[in-house]
């Protein structure tokens, strides 16, 4: 047992920086909620976990598919972010179409007087009583910027899961029947895992609702970011025995 | 965000002890006979789900009854985050002991999160470590037993290979994590109440029961398979009947208001 951590300390060290990617990243994607559901608050109207989670499985995926062709790292963590800034970029439009044309709201936030991208003013027009509504432009490029890290940090963590398998002496891909591929199957269930654990916590951190980048709670990200370095230090340290285990059976 | 609950303990029936001791003994007795049993006799390892799963909802209700400043499906989600990755881990080390050994390393990683939610985050919240710990346990009981159901046995090959290796993991992973997640999430509000919502659980997850039951076909033939859908819907069916009785008594009679005042009366 010792001997497969010792033998897989680099990946350990992959993952639990994947892990603090995630739990970073979340604090980038305007999470609006409930009370962004009803165009009352800027954001997606929907919570954090969800969200980060959508955004680090399409990361995911997306990993996966890079890495049928090449085994180059680098390529592996561009695809899935790519994959999970895509997938984020086109929830954050359909959800503006539907707060424009739908509710018929102007994407602005009570929270800034002008947004720090496009400097426009936003405070007036506000609707009386909400907190804003929509996404405007600064919460949707600090949304891309959440989906760029959640996908490196998920496929990060795919990756280097995949790596200690193959230490282990498992193949990734040798078999192609539909339920031959052991450690493509625990891998990925793994990676969720850990992405669920790294989404929750720094929910837990930013309270429900936050805008991006430019939203006062953003600073509160070291707190969430050092807890979950030590609770992906755990999960690591298990998924990389289970997955050593299946080299033996 | 509605931050689910209104901030303070939440009345029970129930202790809280009671209901723990259904989840974890129940639930490691269910795995265990799903586990010796013939495969026949795989559906113990669903009515072991089901105790972790309402040990799990009655968890969730507490906790989130303090508010949690975010969703209530959150902590579902972390539960099932944690389970997963605990009960691989027992499994693949523990042998016979496996499912113990998941509910320990589970326990492990539940209070390391629940102290760090408390003491890094600062939630605040009296109950979080111990609510973390039962579950993180409750969700690794979860998804043992249902993989039982699937697999006949909890052997990490067996689990490995009938189980993760076609995706049936990830099935188990959401019907899992929604009979946890969602009891309290679709009761809650001022007028919630433990047995209630405690119904809704046994219903989730006999439909959890049912969904596995059909997964099992594919190993354990159409007579198991036949024989976990019968016990997963004579649970749902009489889970569901007890949740209507609840619903009939909790409601609030219909009061007749009239039509709205006409312009002259008001004057």
């Amino acid at each position: 047992m010792i001997d497969a951590l010792m033998a897989n300390i680099l990946w350990m060290v992959f993952i639990v920086v994947g892990g603090v990617l995630i739990s970073w990243s979340v604090h980038f994607v305007p999470v609006g909620g409930a009370p962004a559901a009803m165009a009352q608050a800027t954001g997606i109207g929907t919570g954090t976990v969800q969200l980060a989670a959508g955004a680090g499985l399409t990361g995911l995926v997306s990993a996966g598919f890079m890495m049928n062709v090449t085994k180059d790292l680098p390529l592996i963590l561009a695809s899935g972010a790519v994959g999970a800034m895509i997938m984020i970029s086109v929830t954050m439009i359909v959800g503006t179409w539907v707060y424009v044309y739908g509710v018929g709201c102007v994407p602005s936030s009570a929270k800034v007087k002008v947004d720090p991208i496009t400097k426009y003013r936003q405070d007036l027009y506000v609707s009386q009583g909400t907190e804003g509504h929509g996404l405007p432009t600064v919460s949707y490029v600090s949304g891309v910027i959440g989906g760029l890290l959640g996908g490196i940090g998920g496929a990060l963590i795919y990756y280097s899961l995949i790596e200690v398998g193959i230490t282990a002496g498992l193949a990734a891909s040798a078999n192609s029947s539909v339920t031959g591929n052991e450690l493509v199957g625990i891998a990925a269930m793994f990676a969720i895992g850990i992405f669920f654990v790294n989404a929750v916590i720094p929910s837990y951190n930013i309270g429900g609702t936050i805008e991006g980048f430019h939203d006062p709670k953003w600073k509160k990200w070291p707190k969430a970011v050092i807890s979950s370095f030590v609770a992906t230090i755990f999960c690591a340290v298990v998924a990389v025995i289970a997955i050593s285990q299946l080299g033996g059976i | 965000m509605s931050a689910g609950g209104s901030g303070g303990e939440a009345p029970a029936a129930y202790p809280p002890q009671t209901i723990m001791a259904i989840g974890a003994i129940g639930g490691l007795a269910g795995i265990y006979l799903g586990h010796f049993l013939p495969p026949v006799f795989s559906f113990f390892g669903g009515l072991g789900a089901i105790c972790a799963i309402l040990w799990g909802a009655d968890a969730v209700r507490r906790v989130a009854s303090y508010g949690l400043g975010t969703g209530v499906p959150s902590i579902g989600m972390i539960s099932l985050g944690m389970g997963i990755v605990a009960a691989l881990f027992g499994l693949s080390v523990g042998g016979i002991a496996g499912p113990i050994v998941s509910f320990i390393a589970a326990a492990v990683i539940g209070a390391v999160i629940g102290v760090l939610a408390n003491k890094v985050i600062g939630m605040g919240i009296p109950i979080m470590e111990q609510a973390m710990v039962e579950i993180a346990g409750a969700g690794t009981l979860a998804i043992i037993g249902l993989s039982v159901v699937i697999a006949g046995e909890f052997t990490y090959s067996a689990v490995i290979e009938n189980v993760v290796a076609n995706g049936y993991i990830a099935l188990i992973f959401i019907i899992g994590g929604m009979g946890i997640l969602h009891p309290f999430n679709a009761n809650l509000g001022p007028d919630e109440k433990q047995d209630r919502t405690l119904s809704v659980a046994v219903e989730k997850a006999a439909i959890a029961l049912v969904i596995t039951g059909f997964a099992s076909s594919l190993h354990e033939g159409l007579m198991a398979a036949g024989l976990n859908i019968a016990v997963g819907l004579a649970i749902w069916a009489f889970a569901f009947m007890k949740y209507y009785g609840f619903v009939k008594r909790d409601a609030h009679s219909v009061v007749g208001t009239g039509l709205l005042p006409s312009a002259e009366e008001l004057e």
